[in-house]
């Protein structure tokens, strides 16, 4: 694992990113938190902060969420931890999902919001290309 | 709490967008109605993690040119090359071929000698792009000057000779910065300072040394001896995505927004999954989730996860999955998984 490698061996160009099957990595994994209730850390491999400080932002926002917040904890390795707490009302995996499909959907929205603007602006261009040359 | 006319078209409750400035380099735009994380990761993929074709491998054959040949090949590998539909082409590790093939790779030739007096300049134009490759513009060299000469590789002087061929793969920056589809995201908020999250260094006069910065114009000044807001969270991003050639702007943004929604997929599967399903998934692979899945090869600006009905990417056969029915893809003829 990249944390114990001697430093002559050649490195995985693939190390940052390429969860490593072979190795029994899985992407995430719940581990249930024990001293505090209804809480579990996920860890998740092969990821950085463009997940983790999203995930843990938005699932502070939800109601239900107790507590929130994550680490990456060491710069050179790849690895994630959120430890997240629930009011007891939803188990924090299934908040975890919902937080996800709801981020799936409003990056979605974005994409169509973006696709609406640049071809009103394509066409606006156009147009007015079209009166100059008149 | 100020809130953003924008809001009162579209879809009201979502992100916001509202484009300053384009053409075919360069996109600006303010992103607002949206928190600061979602538009920082928005940027963070867009820079490191949308997937480009770079020259990667270098055969060297003849090269008396003065440059030694790895500053050579590391001079290729920054060549922009065209990475549209990017979708066509494999990566290399997950291809089924042994080393190489048309279906991950595009290969390029090149081969100069000066013969003049004069120094013989290399340019990307010379290079020769092999023609096993999904389509027939991946992998050609972005060349944007008027006299279409692209980047210069090296000079020659007379009797120089340099002759080489190269592999071009697909790849993303966070494995090297050659493979970003952006030479720079330009990312700000908050033009006047009002939420106080940078501490401005002055010698005399904060203002007088710290010109504000264009987006100031699209924001209020702070009312004279206004109080601090505690309360106030960014809420309008102003993003300046320029593109390094090999992708056109607005289509590195749709990307990036692609990546983070397989990423965020990716979760959600590898949750479901330790819910009881552990039924032969091989599981995600590369970055770009799962290899070799139709439902992820989309047309355009819709993404795997929009509403197209029932083949969506993880809408996916049996009603059985951890997810359920989902607002992204109901019932549905099996998708990508």
């Amino acid at each position: 694992m990249s944390n114990n490698k001697h430093f002559n061996e050649p490195d995985d160009p693939f190390e940052l990113f390429l969860v490593n099957e072979g190795d029994g990595e899985k992407k995430i994994t719940e581990k249930p938190f024990a001293g505090t209730s209804n809480t579990s850390d996920f860890i998740l491999l092969k990821e950085d902060h463009t997940l983790g400080n999203l995930l843990a932002e938005h699932l502070k926002q939800e109601p239900r969420v107790l507590m929130a917040g994550y680490k990456v904890g060491h710069p050179n390795v790849p690895e994630v931890l959120i430890r997240l707490q629930t009011d007891g009302t939803i188990s924090p995996r299934e908040i975890l999902i919902d937080v996800c499909k709801q981020l799936i959907a409003s990056y979605g929205q974005l994409g169509r919001e973006f696709t609406r603007e640049y071809e009103l602006r394509r066409m606006v261009a156009a147009g007015e290309q079209e009166n100059g040359g008149r | 709490m100020e809130y953003d006319t924008m809001m009162m078209d579209g879809e009201s409750l979502g992100p916001s967008v509202k484009i300053s400035a384009a053409d075919d380099a360069y996109v600006n735009f303010q992103l607002s109605n949206v928190d600061l994380s979602f538009a920082n990761s928005l940027r963070r993929v867009m820079l490191a993690e949308v997937p480009t074709v770079a020259i990667d491998l270098v055969e060297v054959e003849i090269n008396t040119s003065v440059l030694a040949d790895e500053f050579v090949a590391h001079r290729l590998g920054l060549i922009p090359l065209d990475s549209r539909e990017i979708d066509q082409l494999n990566y290399t590790r997950d291809c089924d071929c042994d080393q190489s093939c048309g279906k991950c790779t595009v290969v390029l030739t090149l081969h100069a000698k000066c013969t003049g007096d004069d120094v013989m300049k290399v340019y990307a134009r010379d290079l020769i792009v092999g023609i096993d490759r999904p389509n027939n513009h991946i992998g050609n060299p972005v060349i944007t000057d008027p006299d279409g000469l692209g980047s210069l590789i090296c000079k020659l002087r007379k009797g120089q000779e340099i002759k080489l061929s190269c592999i071009a793969k697909k790849g993303i920056a966070k494995e090297h910065a050659k493979w970003s589809p952006t030479s720079a995201v330009g990312f700000e908020y908050d033009p006047h300072n009002k939420l106080h999250h940078l501490d401005l260094w002055y010698e005399a006069d904060a203002a007088e040394e710290w010109p504000a910065s264009k987006n100031a114009n699209f924001e209020e000044p702070p009312a004279e001896g206004e109080p601090f807001d505690y309360d106030a969270v960014p809420s309008k991003f102003y993003f300046e995505v320029e593109s390094a050639g090999n992708i056109e702007p607005d289509n590195i943004i749709h990307e990036g927004i692609k990546e983070i929604q397989k990423k965020l997929a990716g979760l959600i599967h590898g949750l479901g999954e330790n819910d009881g399903m552990d039924a032969g998934y091989d599981g995600p692979r590369s970055p770009d989730g799962m290899d070799g899945g139709a439902g992820w090869q989309d047309q355009g600006f819709t993404t795997p996860y929009g509403n197209t009905g029932g083949t969506t990417a993880w809408g996916g056969g049996g009603a059985a999955t951890a997810y359920g029915t989902t607002p992204y893809g109901n019932s549905g003829s099996g998708g990508g998984w």
